[in-house]
């Protein structure tokens, strides 16, 4: 009897019978999305932007969201934890392994798969930094029951080597400047402008000076050789119908039946929260109403925006309720990623941008700037296709390194609203505790600035410390 | 004295069948006969005699004669158990030499109710299971745990192993109660050790009835069921409801005037509402427009905000809507009989169980039939076959119909003005009558057992059993959504459709020799050895699509886009070899020993096979000579002692060792082969070591027994995930760590209390088992105790910040912790003076008079979450159940009732009722009469807020006040039957006639505030348990 007990399995790969050819590749690299992607949903946001000004209360229960716009988090309510980032790591990190002893058809596709998991592991080891500084650093992945169990974090400035590490390694393995179709994939302009966004941070977080910014400002206008340019209208980048623009360097894809939604369902507003006597106009831009006003557009955010500034609209909507000709204001939602309607549901699919090239632009400002430089011709092509015919209103004029980084801090704030870089970008800046007003009372408090591990975390690890302050 | 003769029919009180072999003797003589096949005797007697009629299983029962020609007698059965023959392991014992624990179930449970799931049965009937209902979603199977169970990270999911008449299964779903002959339960690990592979958690052996000798009995089983909730949830009326809601959401507007806008709006409470169909609710102001409603049963009240102006609204009671009186109906037939060559029986029965919740419900059919025919003078063939098609409606989601639905605030239109539904807030807290009308559930199984064994004697001492069986479930099911209204003003027509199809299959060949023998006088030997081979095999196939034109044709075929289709297919074969030895001299002292050597495919490539024995003793103490001085009370007392070791790998799936890569999703269209599951070779057999001591104590004459045992068992290489750290990206690798010990004890006691005085008899069965676990070991983790989860709370003992709860060695399974309320604040000033709350909502940490005054336990003027205490344990560590059977001649009333104590239910609906969590739910009756109030300022009920969580979180962050103790005792059966005199029906040619009327699920006696107090841990809304009134009939042909 005991040959009937060696079976193998119908419906399933095991571990031995994988990672045999370029088809095994390629499903092994993507599945570096499975786990990104659900991250990128909504934590993303949540590390990149919540703890800003963006946002505010909305018209439904917050559910524990105030905790980050209102900077309360503790290690029992630290946010999101890190897992699912490893996990991605631990997929990126297998398709490091294994790929190089896999034969390809064209040598150039095996280069640029080896390219894509380094640079994802850049990524998210980039996330990982800016979150939580010291983090545990993985580079290998594992294949069964681990030996210890426990790791100590790394020091961060270890982590930033192996992140540019990576990307140098990426940026030479990609055979060419060129984007795939979706421009849901990493490409090496793609991660030049996350080389540009380290080095930004480095140059002004971690010490790294001049030669990081020069670092920087070189991988930013690398980026320009590619094929990318301003959208003429602002709001198309963002729509459904419109993914991988040119404008887009990368984004992580969303679609029906293979996703499930981005944040924006917690920042749109559903039918039956709006009363009858709301605006027409309002009504109009939401149009079928979806997804739950769990947070909002801040007071503070919105008013930021000038009428003639054609981010706005296309940014969010604010809603008035009309009583006897006086007009009080109600609600305030999302619209930069406003789905689609599918037989009558709001589905909030649009893809999720880690990059486009209105961002680029200004971080090449940042890093002119810094180096003293004129930034203004950066600054004023975002503005021009912000404010089109009155774009003359709004000439950037090159000033005072201060008053240049304040204002390419507020430009980033108009042009990437809701996009998840707020928060990093007040961190950067080194202006957190000054523009969000739940941090105003907390000036000197710079350990805030990192999270909190949570509990949960440090209760399966003994040896992970938790960050001091907290 | 004058001799004559007296005939009779000796029958069966509780079914009314004839029986055959009953002893008839002439009190003091040993003048008798016995009753034949038809149960018929006859004696002669003289006329002052007085009858004594006997039967295993029954109460004896002495019958003056008094000079009457025809005695018919009903033989009670009895409840004396001590010389009733058990079902063991591969044969059958009786009790007198039974070393083990094992227990049977009283099959009179059976009578009455007409279980849509016979596990039900179990509950309060069988010491050492918990079993608990926790739906009351007909044909659902209860939970049973015997004795703690075996499993670290799901302590009710350790099911016992079920073998129904040889056939190993998981479940008893689908069986019919009418054809089931006895249950019985091993406990203990000597018991099962022959069972070795998967009988850690226990084993229940189910046999079904087959075919006597005799003439054709032909019987009819008949019963009609009204079912309904015995408890409702105590909620506001509509007037309250605006009252409360309305003044809440003003003191959540003190501090965030930002959510005040509500009042207006078209919610439960705000006034944005009207007539037409864009608004869900009728809360509105009353104008010249709508105030003809107030002629059409609306209601009206002054604003509480705002007395200048008027409310108007409408009242809907959504529990009433939800719930209704249910009927089911039962029917079985049967006919079984046989010759000296062969037997028979076979049997069909319908039950159609109506759910107490409206779209619920149950209906099966069943086929049964089962034939034994003597082939040769040593051989005997036994065939059977058990067929059921079943199917069932449920709601598509517990929590929001029976939390969410139910408590739809009481404003919301039932109706539009045209009389069209209307859909409440939206489908998760919706109109039920409209939501389960649009969606479409139907789920259907057939199950099929086949099996064929024989019975070889071979020589006089020697035997062979062979046996084969085939065990089959078909499952089809097809859901629909129907274009519907999510709220008022969102219509969705995508019209998901979906249809699934699945194939489980199941072959087993099992062969047993058997060699019986007797050496010398005393020496009573018996050994078995035998083989066994598991194959089972699962398919599934699902297509779902969307996107249909047509509400009408609820398949597949309509849909115009398919969204998903998948199928997979997984086997698992088990081979084993098995043995064992039973020794006793002279039924004083007692020895068997047995053991089990099994092989799994699922299991690591290191580690397949298992061995697993088991040995126990036991001594009659009743037969040594000195027990002649022991009082006569006593008539008998056996001791048994036993230890085995058992295994289990119900945890692992079929090719879990090799490690696993999930397929078929997609990223931008592309195939994502994703690593989901590290391979261990090593994994291994679970090994549990169970230690039982008991014993056996026969009073009066054996009239009443007690069984007593006491058990400790610890598992070992628990197949448990452990938890990794997040660093490595997954959240745990199943592995052989880790131990946990359950030890406790177990009483049952039966006895014929009152016997044969003047016909009236009264019998008492009672059980009672208490267990406790502990945890061992746990793998190494640089944390205290090898710490798994847990929070960090103050020690006031140590003075220190420990970590308790999740998994700590030497902690328990499923502690509670939450925040303690010490009280409410009565002033604003009492408020201002307590501690910094830090969980209060907001950057503005100011609490009020009617908010929660917390325990401040480690006295740091600070209230966080390090405050939290213990607030209870979801397991309960009691359990048991009474039962009486009282009977005067042809009448006889049941009253069965059964218990569980010790665990605690986390109230999370009451907590989200008094705390408007949901922002738009219902309050109860404890708001209404309770909450604080500025002229009801002693209350333990806080002030009530819109959503709590955003204001004062007084009930969210989990307040312990809403940690229920879920203590209760269930009335869980009370029947009053009556069998019709034999000398009424002979006359239509009518064996036997009996009528009764039964109350089931009675009442819960409890503190709980819930519905349904059986399980521990959290309550978001459970299908309640109904109360059923039950009216039945036995017919015997």
């Amino acid at each position: 009897c005991t040959d009937n007990l060696e079976l193998s399995p119908t419906s399933t790969i095991t571990s031995n019978s994988f990672w045999q050819n370029e088809q095994d590749a390629m499903g092994g690299l993507n599945s570096m999305y499975q786990w990104f992607r659900p991250q990128v949903s909504s934590n993303l946001y949540i590390w990149g932007g919540a703890r800003s000004e963006e946002l505010s209360y909305g018209l439904q229960a917050s559910e524990g969201r105030e905790r980050y716009f209102e900077n309360t988090i503790d290690a029992n309510f630290a946010g999101p934890d890190w897992i699912r980032l490893y996990t991605t790591i631990y997929a990126a990190n297998l398709a490091i392994a294994e790929i190089p002893d896999i034969n390809f058809t064209e040598e150039s596709d095996k280069s640029r798969a080896l390219a894509r998991a380094h640079t994802m592991r850049a990524y998210v080891y980039f996330i990982l930094a800016r979150t939580w500084g010291d983090v545990p650093m993985v580079t290998e992945p594992i294949d069964g029951f681990p030996e210890s169990t426990g790791k100590e974090r790394t020091d961060v400035n270890e982590i930033f080597n192996l992140i540019k590490q990576d990307l140098d390694e990426a940026l030479s393995l990609f055979p060419d400047n060129s984007f795939p179709d979706c421009r849901c994939q990493w490409s090496r302009p793609a991660a030049n402008a996350l080389k540009g966004n380290v080095n930004l941070w480095t140059a002004k977080q971690m010490d790294g000076g001049q030669e990081d910014l020069q670092a920087a400002l070189t991988a930013l206008q690398q980026v320009q050789e590619a094929d990318v340019s301003l959208l003429q209208n602002f709001d198309d980048i963002f729509r459904y119908n419109n993914k991988g623009n040119s404008e887009i360097l990368m984004a992580v894809h969303f679609e029906d039946l293979e996703s499930g939604a981005m944040y924006n369902n917690s920042m749109y507003v559903r039918n039956d929260q709006i009363p009858s006597n709301v605006d027409e106009e309002s009504k109009e831009v939401l149009g079928t109403g979806g997804g739950l006003n769990r947070w909002a557009p801040s007071e503070l955010l919105r008013n930021q925006f000038t009428e003639d500034d054609s981010r706005k609209e296309a940014s969010f909507a604010e809603l008035y309720t009309v009583e006897n000709g006086d007009s009080t204001f109600y609600a305030s939602a999302v619209t930069k990623f406003r789905g689609f309607v599918d037989a009558g549901a709001r589905k909030f699919l649009d893809d999720v941008i880690l990059y486009r090239y209105a961002d680029v632009l200004l971080m090449i400002a940042e890093a002119k700037n810094a180096l003293g430089q004129d930034p203004s011709a950066e600054i004023n092509q975002v503005r021009q296709r912000a404010y089109g015919d009155d774009f003359s209103d709004h000439l950037f004029v090159n000033g005072s390194q201060e008053v240049n980084e304040e204002a390419i801090l507020q430009e980033r704030l108009r042009e990437l609203a809701f996009e998840g870089k707020r928060w990093w970008d007040l961190v950067r800046f080194g202006k957190a505790f000054d523009l969000v007003p739940s941090l105003h009372d907390d000036q000197g408090e710079g350990h805030l600035l990192l999270w909190p591990i949570p509990e949960s975390t440090r209760s399966l690890n003994g040896l992970v410390e938790q960050n001091p302050g907290y | 004295q004058d001799q004559l003769t007296v005939k009779g029919t000796v029958t069966v009180q509780e079914s009314g069948n004839t029986l055959p072999g009953v002893n008839v003797v002439v009190k003091g003589t040993t003048q008798g006969t016995s009753t034949g096949a038809n149960g018929h005797y006859e004696i002669m007697v003289s006329e002052n005699d007085t009858l004594v009629f006997s039967a295993v299983g029954f109460a004896t029962q002495e019958v003056a004669v008094a000079g009457r020609s025809a005695i018919d007698i009903a033989m009670v059965a009895s409840v004396a158990e001590l010389d009733e023959m058990v079902v063991i392991g591969y044969g059958e014992q009786s009790r007198k030499t039974l070393t083990t624990s094992v227990a049977k179930m009283d099959t009179s449970v059976l009578n009455n109710v007409p279980f849509a799931n016979v596990s039900s049965a179990l509950q309060g009937s069988v010491s050492g299971l918990r079993v608990q209902t926790t739906t009351g979603q007909p044909g659902a199977s209860p939970q049973v745990v015997l004795r703690g169970g075996t499993s670290i990270s799901n302590p009710d999911g350790a099911t016992p192993l079920y073998i129904v008449d040889g056939v190993k299964k998981s479940n008893l779903n689908d069986i019919s109660s009418n054809n089931i002959e006895s249950i019985q339960v091993l406990k203990d690990a000597a018991s099962t050790a022959i069972y070795g592979a998967r009988a850690s958690n226990g084993v229940i052996i189910v046999e079904t009835k087959s075919g006597q000798r005799g003439t054709t009995q032909i019987n009819y089983r008949s019963s009609i069921q009204m079912s309904q909730l015995g408890d409702f949830y105590d909620l506001g009326t509509a007037r309250e409801y605006i009252k409360f809601a309305r003044m809440g959401m003003a003191a959540t507007g003190e501090k965030h005037p930002e959510f005040l806008g509500r009042l207006d709006m078209a919610n439960g409470f705000g006034t944005g509402n009207d007539l037409t169909k864009n608004t869900a609710f009728t809360t509105q102001y009353l104008t010249p427009d709508n105030e003809h409603k107030l002629n059409e049963g609306w209601q009206s009240m002054p604003d509480p905000l705002d007395p200048s102006q008027t409310i108007i609204f409408k009242s809907t009671d959504w529990q009433d809507k939800l719930f209704r009186t249910a009927m089911t109906t039962n029917h079985y037939l049967s006919a079984s009989g046989g010759s000296e060559v062969a037997t028979y029986r076979v049997g069909a029965g319908y039950l159609s169980n109506e759910g107490a919740a409206i779209q619920t419900g149950y209906r099966r059919l069943n086929f049964d039939a089962s034939g034994s025919v003597k082939v040769r003078e040593n051989i005997d063939v036994n065939a059977n076959v058990n067929f059921s098609n079943s199917s069932d409606e449920q709601v598509f989601n517990i929590n929001q119909i029976f939390q969410r639905s139910l408590a739809l605030p009481s404003t919301a239109k039932f109706r539009y003005e045209d009389g069209t539904l209307a859909p409440g807030q939206n489908r998760s807290i919706g109109n039920p009558v409209y939501h389960l009308n649009r969606s479409v559930s139907e789920n259907n199984l057939n199950r099929l057992t086949l099996g064929l064994n024989a019975h070889w004697q071979i020589a006089d001492n020697l035997s062979f059993e062979p046996s084969a069986s085939l065990y089959t479930v078909q499952g089809i099911d097809n859901e629909f959504q129907k274009s519907y209204f999510f709220s008022a003003n969102q219509f969705i027509d995508s019209r998901d459709a979906s249809g699934s199809h699945s194939l489980f299959w199941q072959r087993e060949l099992d062969g047993v020799f058997t060699y019986d023998n007797t050496f010398g006088q005393d020496h009573n030997f018996s050994a078995k050895a035998g083989f066994s081979y598991f194959d089972r095999k699962n398919y599934s196939l699902f297509a779902a699509g969307r996107g249909a034109a047509t509400d009408n044709i609820p398949t597949l075929n309509a849909s115009s886009e398919e969204t998903a289709v998948s199928s997979s297919t997984s086997h698992q074969v088990i081979a084993g070899y098995f043995g064992r030895i039973s020794y006793d001299y002279n039924q004083k002292y007692l020895l068997s020993a047995s053991g089990r050597y099994d092989g799994a495919s699922n299991l690591g490539g290191n580690n397949k096979w298992g061995f697993f024995p088991g040995v126990s003793v036991g001594w009659n103490v009743h037969e040594e000579k000195f027990w002649s001085s022991i009082p006569d009370v006593a008539s008998s007392f056996k001791l048994r002692g036993s230890y085995g070791v058992t295994g289990n790998i119900s945890g692992l799936s079929d090719f879990h060792a090799q490690g696993q890569y999930s397929v078929g999703s997609e990223y931008n269209g592309q195939p994502m082969v994703t690593s989901t599951r590290l391979p261990n070779q090593d994994l291994k057999w679970e090994r549990s070591r169970t230690v039982d001591v008991g014993f056996d104590l026969g009073l009066f004459n054996d009239q009443v027994t007690v069984l007593f045992d006491y058990y400790r068992r610890v598992t070992d290489d628990l197949l448990q995930s452990l938890e990794l750290p997040q660093y490595t990206g997954f959240t745990s690798i199943l592995t052989n760590l880790g131990s946990l010990e359950n030890k406790g004890v177990e009483f049952e006691i039966q006895g014929d209390v009152i016997q044969n005085r003047s016909g009236f008899n009264w019998s008492l069965g009672a059980n009672a088992s208490y267990n406790q676990n502990k945890i061992l070991e746990l793998p190494e983790n640089d944390n205290e105790n090898n710490r798994i989860g847990g929070i960090l709370v103050y020690d006031r003992s140590s003075g220190e910040y420990v970590y308790k709860g999740g998994l700590q060695e030497g902690g328990r399974l499923g502690d509670l912790f939450a925040y303690q309320q010490l009280g409410i604040y009565a002033t604003d000033e009492e408020a201002a003076n307590g501690p910094t709350d830090e969980l209060v909502a907001g950057s503005d940490k100011t609490k009020f008079a009617g908010d929660v005054r917390w325990l401040d336990k480690d006295d740091n003027g600070t209230i966080d979450s390090r405050d939290r205490v213990y607030a209870g344990n979801i397991l309960p560590n009691w359990t048991g159940g009474f039962s009486n059977t009282f009977s005067y001649k042809n009448l006889s009333l049941i009253v069965r009732t059964d218990f569980a104590l010790g665990h605690t239910i986390y109230n999370e609906s009451l907590a989200r009722f008094n705390g408007q969590f949901q922002g738009d739910i219902n309050i109860s009756k404890e708001v209404v009469n309770q909450s604080w109030l500025s002229d009801r300022r002693q209350t333990d009920v806080p002030r009530y807020y819109w959503a709590d969580q955003l204001a004062q979180n007084n009930l969210f962050r989990g307040n312990t006040r809403y940690y229920e103790k879920g203590d209760y005792l269930a009335l869980r059966e009370i029947t009053l039957s009556y069998t019709l005199p034999t000398r009424w029906v002979k006359t239509l040619g009518i064996r036997n006639v009996r009528a009764y009327a039964t109350g089931n699920n009675l009442h819960y006696f409890t503190n709980y505030k819930g519905l349904l107090p059986e399980e521990g841990g959290q309550d978001s809304g459970r299908y309640p348990n109904p109360q059923s009134f039950i009216f039945g009939i036995n017919v015997g042909l």
